[in-house]
């Protein structure tokens, strides 16, 4: 769930405003609380809230309440998939199939992950645009990074790396390539443009995230050639290195999108803006208060279902007859990613471009840059050694993808082959792993054998 | 140490000149090159108050000479390595001070030896000049691998080679977009892209070969046939003469038809308070000549001490031999370039630094290592174009990375800072490489070799 930081001055909306009425108003907005590639993506999601009906109920505190839960619960169109989360926790306790168990709970993830998104933006109104920008860029991967510490604690390391490496993919690939497919389309007469500035900045971190991992693999072959005995302590401590590296450039790209080079990503505001489907708002709908506490609840909420999901993936691995690599790879960031990939194309659909390509190309940064470093850094603090060797397969499938993404965007124009050419690279990916049985599964049972077997023998004493 | 050529027509020097004498000169055309520019942001003017007072007129001439030669620089304070690593090797201090002191003397020298085929230039003409800045601008990496060649470390050429080239890529383009971003926070950096572009297709070129030979050994080997050394080296010849017929139409190129893609725009504000801009040459033909062989045999010396004691170094200070020859020795082999191409990036000037960076990059990439690989052809030894998956890979990375940087024509220091993290995790990855199987072998020809001299002196 990516997010941009958060820009200033909306321009557009502030001249809109007349007169008196949005002088209250008008500090906040001077302030700046521009629209950024992500709050407009999440807001292709939501719904006006309809009051009507509410207002209808005479306990004021009541009457309170309820405005806050519809809009939090029936503030999104997703709101169709919420009644899975109680389902998922339901099939913990009562013993459900166990696939069952991690179909749910995958779908309960994904209206969760939209709702902390709706949060963090609704408490960045009261942080301002700065702290709000961090929250965004930080909380906007919360189902990633937390299905990612979990399956650390579980010790399923491969899960880690290639659920992460698959978000990236999807990100680049799926997202990026049905987008512009889908717009291109939509837009077959009309030229399509973005801009390229923002594009560049993005495969640039790719490329230096890509490096380090080709770095670890091409290291793992110079150690191993000549006989000699393959030594873990130097790879993790290229890791670690390698990753402090990657959450310092991590930490230069928020500093310049936030900071120095902000208008490079504030989303350009055209004057026919149909304000139909997308509920723009100047003020919060929910309080601080309110929110910080929902936001905690559904964090924790994530939290559960992702403990589900990582506990479960090897039993639906094998109810399903398909490999935890293809699940790992493949099933989970499309799902965690779902309420993204609709925005992304619905703004294509629209013709805007650059909100498209921030959402799909910063998401991939920030898991790339972010998650998968915090990952390795928060495994060395937990004694789990994790390092950034990816094997050949997602390593290659990883840089292949950010050259085709580069040399797709790299002049500013876009078409549906633009698309298409993406999306088919993202298919042959998933063609690949899904054929593919690698050896990590099996050490995977054996894992979850061996811990389960200890779990036996050590409640029996 | 690079050089984009020498060009044509300095409009802005001909037309602030009033002086009638040396405008038929200027009319030739003596544009300030890049190379030329940022080696002279590290001069100083001459001040020759002090010498005139000397009343005898030949010792005068001298003086003037070597204040010139020896304090022209601001590298001067480095002067003093040279005498000493001398001495360090006949009064027998440790190996590794022998290795110190000679890295730091070459610094200072290869500015000078360009400063010196820079005066030659002027005294040639143009196209004579500027091939002579092409081939002697990298002297000392060219010395240095010949060094190697002849006492058959072949590992530390390729690894100072490629170091060299990634150095220059990562390190000093990196740093001076980042320097020169911070700089000018507000302003806007473009730079001409079709330079880049040139010097971009040239690498990848180079990248290509190299990428073929680890593919063609791969592919070999994986057919259980015998690893036979002599495809491979026959391969590596002809890539090699491949290379040096792009690198004589890349020279062609820069200096005959597409000249003005090469010249470094002269603005109108143009401040020479730090950059000496000479119009006339400053010495002799006659002492320019003598004084480029007596440094060239001076930088010879100082380079055989390097090759001769870098294991010691390596053993005493506890890195790898590959670390040593391509991370340690190109930072201190290009350091006036380095430091020039970052006094460009802060006044702006993106043209030079990309001229001198990524021009030096394609000269070592297209001439020095196919010279390399010819040279080792005619002494016999068995040198190819093969370097281990890690370089190679280190090396597309970094010409992928570069080139996706410099390819909108614009910058700004997040655009330097990602080049720069590369060549930090780059130079992670080969300190972390520390029993590699290639210091074993190096160890071992330098054994061989020392045993082999023994047995025929006996």
């Amino acid at each position: 769930m990516a997010s941009r930081g958060y820009e200033a001055a909306r321009s557009m909306e502030a001249g809109n405003l007349k007169g008196g009425g949005g002088g209250g108003l008008g500090k906040e907005v001077h302030h700046g609380h521009g629209r950024t590639a992500h709050n407009m993506s999440s807001s292709s999601l939501r719904k006006k809230s309809d009051l009507s009906l509410v207002s209808k109920v005479r306990c004021s505190p009541l009457r309170a309440f309820l405005a806050n839960l519809q809009e939090i619960f029936l503030g999104t169109k997703l709101f169709v998939l919420f009644p899975a989360v109680p389902l998922a926790i339901a099939a913990n306790y009562f013993h459900f199939g166990r696939a069952w168990l991690f179909a749910l709970s995958l779908l309960g993830l994904t209206p969760l992950a939209e709702r902390v998104s709706f949060l963090t933006e609704q408490i960045a109104f009261y942080t301002g645009p700065t702290v709000g920008g961090l929250l965004n860029a930080t909380c906007g991967n919360a189902t990633e990074l937390i299905i990612a510490l979990f399956a650390l604690r579980q010790g399923k390391i491969e899960v880690v790396k290639c659920s992460l490496v698959g978000s990236v993919l999807s990100n680049l690939l799926l997202v990026l390539g049905s987008s512009l497919f889908l717009g291109g389309l939509a837009n077959l007469h009309k030229e399509q443009l973005y801009d390229r500035k923002q594009a560049d900045v993005n495969t640039g971190l790719l490329l230096l995230g890509a490096l380090c991992h080709i770095l670890l693999l091409m290291f793992r072959y110079a150690v191993n050639t000549g006989e000699q005995a393959v030594d873990a302590a130097p790879t993790l401590a290229l890791s670690r290195a390698c990753s402090i590296i990657m959450l310092l450039a991590y930490v230069a790209y928020l500093f310049f999108q936030l900071k120095t080079h902000r208008r490079l990503f504030e989303s350009r505001e055209e004057d026919d803006e149909d304000d139909d489907d997308v509920v723009s708002e100047d003020e919060p709908v929910i309080g601080f208060a309110s929110a910080l506490i929902w936001l905690v609840g559904m964090t924790v909420v994530i939290a559960l279902l992702s403990e589900y999901v990582v506990g479960t993936i090897e039993a639906a691995s094998d109810s399903w007859g398909i490999s935890v690599s293809f699940i790992s790879i493949i099933l989970l960031p499309i799902v965690g990613n779902a309420a993204e990939h609709a925005g992304a194309i619905i703004f294509a659909f629209k013709n805007k471009l650059d909100i498209t390509l921030g959402v799909s190309l910063g998401s991939a940064t920030q898991i790339s840059m972010f998650v998968v470093p915090l990952s390795v850094i928060v495994a060395w603090i937990m004694g789990i050694e994790m390092d950034l060797d990816l094997k050949l397969l997602e390593t290659s499938s990883l840089i292949m993808a950010i050259l085709v993404i580069a040399f797709t965007l790299q002049d500013g124009t876009s078409h549906y082959l633009k698309g298409l050419v993406p999306l088919l690279c993202y298919l042959a990916i998933g063609a690949c792993f899904f054929v593919f049985d690698s050896p990590a599964d099996q050490i995977n049972d054996i894992n979850a054998g061996v811990l389960t077997t200890t779990a036996a023998v050590t409640k029996a004493y």
